[in-house]
C-alpha cells in the first residue's frame, strides 16, 4: 500500500507492516533529508531490507535530483540475492500501482562469475553488490570509483564492519606468497623482454604517459568522478612516476630487489614488531630502496600489467599484494604495524614464517566513503552500542537509533544462567575454565536442556581450543552418552566441507523428530553466516562470553592503537567486541516474529551490568531481574513453560493490530504515539 | 454454580507452580495475550461446530501413548504417565458415550516399539481394565512414532472407506527413534484418508506439525493437566468426515433387551457371546439383547454381532450420536457495554461480568461466557428457547 512519511510518498510491497518498519523509514527519511549518515539497529526479520529499498527508491523518485543511486553492500551472495528477490517485488509493486513502466535501472553483483565492470553501473539507480567492492582498495578501484557524489550507501549486516575495513588494508606476506611473487616477476621479465623486440613502440609511448605523470586521475578526482582509493593518496597524484622505477625493466629490476629484502625479513627466529617508519628507514639502510618509489608500487604495477596487455590478473595477485604493501606501508605512517612471526603460537616447532602488514584503525578505509557520499547508512540487528561505531569509523552521523520489536507474543526468551545446581559458579573465565565442577555444570546444562528443547539446540563455546577440551572430558564423565539418548550430536569444525556435511544431517535429524545439537565456535562459519529458523533452532546457548583470543600480537596492537587514537579503553572494546559476536550467536535462533527460541547465555558474568547493557536493545528489552544468574534448574523450569507457552497455537489474526497493521491501523492516533516509542535515540 | 468456574481452574492448573503465574502477571502481557489467544480457540470451536457438516460417526480411532523415558517427568502429578492413563479412562467413557457406533483402541510405545494394548473394540471396560494395568508398567527407552502409527495403520486400512479413520498420539518425548524416513509413513497414511492428531506433553516437535498438518488432524501442546483434558476432550466429538469419503447404507440391528426373572417358567439361563473372550463376569444369565438376525445373545450395547457381523445398537445411543448433527447454533457475542437489558445470565442467574455477553439468536435470551460453552459443549440445546410440543 502506499504511505506518507512526513510528506513522502512511499510504496510498500506488502498489504501489512511492522510498526517498526514504519518508524525505521521514518528514521531513515530524516538522515536522508540532512544529508548526513545513519546508523540504525533493527532486529533480524523485521523486514530491515523492504524498508530500506521502499523508502531510498521512493526518495529517489521524488528527489531525483538530491539523491541519484542507491548503492546497497552487504555481505554474502545470499544475502545479495534476498536483496534483489526483495527489490524485484518492489518494483513489480512500482509498475502495478503507477501503470508506468519501470525506468530503474538496479543492478545486482555478487560472485567473482558475474563480475560486470561494465561502464553501466554509471547510469544503474540501485546497485547491490558485496562490501569489498567499495572497502576493498583492490576492487574497489575497478568498479566502484565512478559512482556519483550523490548516492546513498548502506552497508547492511554491518555489525562487523570494522573488521572488514581492516582485513581489506591489511597484508600477511608468507614464504609462499614471495615464491609466487617470484615467478611473476620471472613471467614479466620474460614478457617485457619479447615485447621489446616485437613492439618497442608500447613501452616508450607507456615511459611517456607516466612521464605526463598521473595528472588525468587528478583532474578526474577533482571533477568529482573518481572515489578516492585509499591505496593511492592524494599527493602522488600531483607527481609524475620518479625515474628510477619508470622503464619496466628498471621496475622489475626493483621489484626485486624489494622481494629479496622481504625474503630476508623472513628468515628470522624470533617475533619483530616495528612501525611503518622504522620498517622503511630499515629498507633504505639495507638495500637503498627509497620512499617514493615504494609509494608509486601499485600504480606503476598496474600500468605495466595494462601495458603487456596480460588477461589473467588473477595469476598475478602474488605480486599485486605485494605491490600493494609497499604503497601502504610507505604511504601510511600511522595505523598500521608489522609483525614478523616466526612461526604459529600454536606450532613453535614448525617454521612459517609470516609477515603480517595490520592495520589498525578501521576509518583508514572507510573515509573516502564517508567523506565521498552524501548519506551512509549502516544496519545490523545488532549494532549495540551504538556509540561506538561511529568512534571507531571516525564519522558524525546525524541519527543513531535502535528499534525494538513489537511483539503480540514474547517469541524470544533471553536467560542468564550463572550457577549449577551446585552452586558452583559457572563461567569460561580463563582461572576456572579448566576447573572439573565449572565443566560439569556445562555438560549438565546441556543435558537438561536437551531433554526439553524440542528440535534442534545450537551451542556456542568461545574457541575451538575450548570446545575440544570440553567435549573430550565430557565423553570421559558419560555426558555425551547421556545427551545422545536425547539428540543426535554434531561438532562443527575448522575444515569447510565437514562442517557444511554436519550441518546438513543435524538439519535432517531436526526434521525427522530425532532432534539434534550442534556445537559450533562463536565468531566460525556457523555464528555468522547461517540461519536457524523455526525447529532448526529452538535454543541457543552460549557456554562462556566470546572474547577474542587477547594473546595475538595484532590485537594487543590493535587495542593499543584504540586506546591512544581513540581513547577506547582495552576492556571496553573487548567487552563490546565479544558481546557483539554473543549477540550475533543467539540472534541466530529468532529470524521472524512467528519464529521463537530460547535465549541461554550460561556464563554468570553476563549478569552484570556493563556486560548487559552492551546487548541490543530487543533482547534486554525481555531480560528482566527474574531471569539473571539462574540455576540450572530453575532455567529448565522457565524453559519449559515457555516452549509449552509458544506452542500453543499462534495465527496471523492475533497480531494484526499489535505487532502486524494494516494502512488504516497504521494512521491511528494512539498507534502512531506507540511507535514514537520504538525508537529509541542513541 | 457455589464458585466462579474460572477462579477454581486458575487455583487447579496453577498449584504447583503459581510463582510462574505471579511471574507473568508482574512482569507484561504475556500471560494475559496467551490465555486471550486461549479463549479465542475456545470461542472458534463453538462457531467451527455450525453449519451443515459431514460428520465421521463410525469412528475408528488408535490412541497412541507415548510410554517412554520421558513419561516420568513430574511435572503432571504424581507423574506423566499416571496422569495420561487416569485421563484416558475418563476419555475412553466419555468417547463410548457420545460416539457410541464407534470403537477404540490402544497402542503403547517404548524402547523403540510400538505394541497394541487393546484392538479395535467397542466395549469401554475392556479398554478401561487395560489402561489400569497399565499404571504399573515401566517406562523406558525412547518411543517410535514410525512404529506405532505402522501399527495404527496396519489394521485402519482394512476399515470400510465409510469410517472415520483416526489416531491420537500423545506424545511426550521430543525425540523419535525411526527405522525409516517417516515422511514416506505420512505419505501413505495421507493415501489412506487417515487422520492423525497429536497431544504434544512438553513442546511443539517439527515432525508432529507436519505430520497432522499432512493428515488434517491437529496439534496441541497442553499447558498444564486442566488444559490437557481439555484437549483431549476435544477428541470426543467426531471430527467431520472428508468430503471424498464414500456413503454407504449401513445395516444395524436394534435388539429388544428381554427380561426374564427367575420366577418365569419359561426363562432359560444361557451365556453371552461377550462372555466367549472374558471369564471374568459370571457365566449364565437369564435376559439379555438378542440378535434379531441370528439370535445371539449379548449382555452389553453397542456391539458388532460375533455370529453375523451386524451392529447392534439400541435407539438412545444413535439418537446421542445424533446431536453432532445438528448442532446448536452458535450465540451472538455482544460487548457487554452495548447491552442494555437485566444484568443477569438466563442460564447460571450469575451477574454478567466479563467483557462480552452472548445472546440465543432464537430466543434473544443472553447468557454468560461460561454458560455460553456449557449449552454448546454439554447441553446441547438453548435453557431458554421454549421446548418444542411433544
Amino acid at each position: 500500500f502506499r504511505l506518507n512519511i512526513e510528506g513522502l510518498l512511499v510504496y510498500f510491497p506488502y498489504d501489512y507492516i511492522y510498526p517498526e518498519q514504519y518508524s525505521y523509514m521514518l528514521e531513515l527519511k530524516r538522515t536522508l533529508d540532512a544529508k548526513g549518515h545513519g546508523v540504525l539497529e533493527m532486529p533480524s526479520g523485521t523486514g530491515k531490507t523492504i524498508s530500506l529499498l521502499s523508502l531510498i527508491v521512493a526518495y529517489q523518485k521524488a528527489y531525483p535530483l538530491e539523491v541519484t543511486k542507491l548503492v546497497y553492500c552487504s555481505r554474502t551472495v545470499p544475502e545479495i540475492e534476498k536483496v534483489v528477490e526483495e527489490l524485484r517485488k518492489l518494483m513489480d509493486y512500482y509498475a502495478k500501482q503507477t501503470g508506468v513502466k519501470n525506468d530503474f535501472l538496479a543492478l545486482a553483483l555478487s560472485s567473482r562469475k558475474n563480475l560486470c565492470i561494465h561502464p553501466e553501473i554509471l547510469h544503474a539507480n540501485i546497485v547491490v553488490y558485496s562490501y569489498h567492492y567499495l572497502l576493498d582498495p583492490k576492487i574497489a578501484d575497478l568498479v566502484s570509483k565512478e559512482l556519483a557524489k550523490k548516492s546513498v550507501v548502506v552497508f547492511d549486516e554491518a555489525h562487523n564492519i570494522d573488521n572488514v575495513c581492516i582485513d581489506s588494508m591489511s597484508v600477511n606476506i608468507t614464504r609462499r606468497t614471495l615464491d609466487r611473487c617470484q615467478t611473476n616477476v620471472e613471467t614479466l621479465q620474460n614478457t617485457i623482454s619479447r615485447i621489446k623486440e616485437t613492439d618497442a613502440a608500447k613501452l616508450r609511448e607507456e615511459y611517456r604517459r607516466l612521464v605526463e605523470g598521473l595528472k588525468e586521475a587528478n583532474v578526474a578526482r577533482e571533477t568529482d568522478i573518481y572515489l578516492s582509493n585509499p591505496v593511492l593518496p592524494d599527493e602522488i597524484l600531483q607527481e609524475a612516476v620518479p625515474g628510477s622505477i619508470r622503464t619496466a625493466e628498471h621496475f622489475v629490476g626493483f621489484i626485486k630487489r624489494f622481494l629479496e629484502y622481504l625474503k630476508a625479513r623472513l628468515r628470522i627466529h624470533h617475533v619483530v614488531q616495528e612501525s611503518a617508519p622504522q620498517f622503511l628507514k630499515d629498507i633504505y639502510e639495507k638495500v637503498c630502496i627509497d620512499r617514493k618509489p615504494l609509494r608509486f608500487c601499485a600504480e606503476r604495477l598496474r600500468s605495466l600489467l595494462r601495458t603487456l596487455e596480460i588477461a589473467d590478473i588473477a595469476d598475478f595477485s602474488a605480486i599485486t599484494l605485494i605491490s600493494h604493501f609497499a604503497t601502504l606501508v610507505s604511504t601510511y605512517s600511522k595505523g598500521f604495524t608489522i609483525i614478523i612471526e616466526p612461526f604459529e603460537d600454536r606450532t613453535p616447532t614448525i617454521a612459517n614464517p609470516v609477515l603480517h602488514f595490520s592495520c589498525m584503525d578501521p576509518s583508514i578505509a572507510i573515509k573516502p566513503v564517508f567523506g565521498r557520499f552524501q548519506s551512509v547508512i549502516i544496519t545490523s540487528g545488532t549494532l549495540s552500542p551504538l556509540d561506538i561505531y561511529p568512534r571507531i569509523l571516525d564519522f558524525r552521523p546525524v541519527t543513531m537509533a535502535s528499534f525494538t520489536m513489537t511483539l503480540a507474543r514474547t517469541c524470544l526468551c533471553p536467560l542468564i544462567v550463572g550457577r549449577g545446581n551446585d552452586q558452583v559458579a559457572m563461567t569460561s573465565k580463563f582461572e576456572t575454565r579448566e576447573d572439573f565442577a565449572v565443566i560439569r555444570n556445562y555438560g549438565n546444562l546441556l543435558l537438561e536442556m536437551s531433554a526439553i528443547v524440542p528440535d534442534g539446540i545450537v551451542a556456542f563455546f568461545t574457541s575451538y581450543i575450548y570446545m575440544e577440551n570440553i567435549v573430550a572430558s565430557w565423553y570421559e564423565q558419560g555426558i555425551l552418552e547421556n545427551i545422545q539418548r536425547n539428540k543426535l550430536i554434531f561438532i562443527e569444525t575448522q575444515d569447510a566441507a565437514e562442517t557444511s556435511m554436519a550441518l546438513e544431517k543435524y538439519q535432517e535429524a531436526c526434521e525427522n523428530g530425532r532432534g539434534a545439537i550442534l556445537l559450533s565456535v562463536a565468531r566460525g562459519k556457523v555464528s555468522e553466516g547461517i540461519d536457524f529458523v523455526h525447529h532448526f533452532g529452538r535454543a541457543v546457548i552460549m557456554f562462556g562470553v566470546p572474547y577474542v583470543y587477547t594473546q595475538s600480537r595484532i590485537l594487543k596492537a590493535r587495542l593499543e592503537y584504540l586506546r591512544d587514537q581513540f581513547q577506547i579503553r582495552e576492556n571496553d572494546f573487548l567487552t563490546f567486541d565479544a558481546m557483539r559476536h554473543a549477540a550475533q550467536c543467539v540472534g541466530r535462533a529468532i529470524r521472524g516474529k512467528t519464529d521463537y527460541g530460547l535465549m541461554i547465555f550460561a556464563d554468570k558474568r553476563y549478569a552484570r551490568a556493563d556486560k548487559r547493557g552492551k546487548l541490543p536493545r530487543w533482547i534486554q528489552e525481555h531480560l528482566t531481574d527474574g531471569s539473571l544468574n539462574l540455576t540450572i534448574d530453575e532455567t529448565v523450569q522457565l524453559s519449559k513453560h515457555f516452549l509449552r507457552q509458544m506452542a500453543q497455537p499462534f495465527r496471523r489474526e492475533d497480531q494484526l493490530g499489535l505487532s502486524l497493521l494494516t494502512l488504516e491501523q497504521l494512521q491511528s492516533e494512539d498507534m502512531l504515539q506507540k511507535i514514537a516509542q520504538i525508537a529509541q535515540q542513541a | 454454580m457455589d464458585e466462579e468456574p474460572e477462579r477454581a481452574k486458575r487455583w487447579e492448573g496453577g498449584y504447583e507452580r503459581t510463582w510462574e503465574v505471579l511471574k507473568e502477571d508482574e512482569s507484561g502481557s504475556l500471560k494475559a495475550t496467551v490465555d486471550d489467544i486461549l479463549f479465542q480457540a475456545k470461542r472458534k470451536r463453538v462457531f467451527e461446530g455450525h453449519g451443515q457438516v459431514r460428520l465421521g460417526m463410525m469412528r475408528h480411532l488408535f490412541v497412541i501413548i507415548d510410554s517412554s523415558r520421558s513419561m516420568e517427568d513430574q511435572d503432571l502429578k504424581p507423574n506423566r504417565l499416571t496422569s495420561t492413563l487416569k485421563l484416558m479412562e475418563f476419555f475412553v467413557e466419555e468417547y463410548f458415550d457420545q460416539n457410541p457406533i464407534s470403537q477404540i483402541g490402544i497402542i503403547t510405545t517404548k524402547n523403540k516399539r510400538a505394541e497394541k494394548l487393546t484392538d479395535l473394540a467397542g466395549n469401554p471396560k475392556k479398554h478401561i481394565a487395560a489402561l489400569k494395568k497399565a499404571v504399573d508398567g515401566t517406562c523406558v527407552g525412547e518411543p517410535s512414532l514410525y512404529n506405532s502409527l505402522n501399527v495404527a495403520m496396519q489394521t485402519l486400512k482394512h476399515m470400510p472407506a465409510h469410517t472415520s479413520k483416526e489416531i491420537l498420539v500423545i506424545f511426550s518425548s521430543l525425540t523419535t527413534c525411526d527405522p525409516a524416513n517417516i515422511y514416506e509413513l505420512i505419505k501413505t497414511l495421507n493415501a489412506l484418508k487417515i487422520r492423525v492428531s497429536v497431544i504434544g506433553l512438553s513442546a511443539e516437535v517439527r515432525v508432529c506439525t507436519i505430520l497432522t498438518r499432512e493428515t488434517g488432524g491437529s496439534y496441541n501442546v497442553i499447558l498444564d493437566e486442566s488444559h490437557f483434558k481439555e484437549l483431549l476432550m476435544l477428541h470426543v466429538k467426531p471430527p467431520p468426515a472428508s468430503s471424498s469419503s464414500e456413503c454407504s447404507l449401513i445395516r444395524m440391528g436394534f435388539p429388544q433387551h428381554v427380561i426374564a426373572s427367575i420366577s418365569d417358567q419359561d426363562a432359560k439361563p444361557s451365556f453371552s457371546m461377550s462372555h466367549l473372550d472374558s471369564t471374568s463376569e459370571p457365566g449364565l444369565t437369564l435376559g439379555g439383547y438378542f440378535c434379531p438376525q441370528c439370535r445371539a445373545k449379548y449382555t452389553e450395547l453397542p456391539v458388532e454381532c460375533k455370529v453375523c457381523g451386524l451392529t447392534l445398537v439400541s435407539a438412545p445411543h444413535l439418537a446421542r450420536s445424533f446431536h453432532h448433527l445438528f448442532p446448536l447454533e452458535a450465540f451472538q457475542e455482544t460487548p457487554l457495554e452495548e447491552y442494555e437489558g437485566e444484568r443477569f445470565c438466563e442460564a447460571c442467574q450469575g451477574e454478567l461480568k466479563d467483557k462480552s455477553i452472548f445472546t440465543c439468536q432464537a430466543c434473544k435470551k443472553v447468557f454468560c461466557v461460561e454458560c455460553d460453552l456449557f449449552i454448546h459443549d454439554t447441553l446441547h440445546c438453548c435453557p431458554g428457547c421454549p421446548q418444542p410440543p411433544i
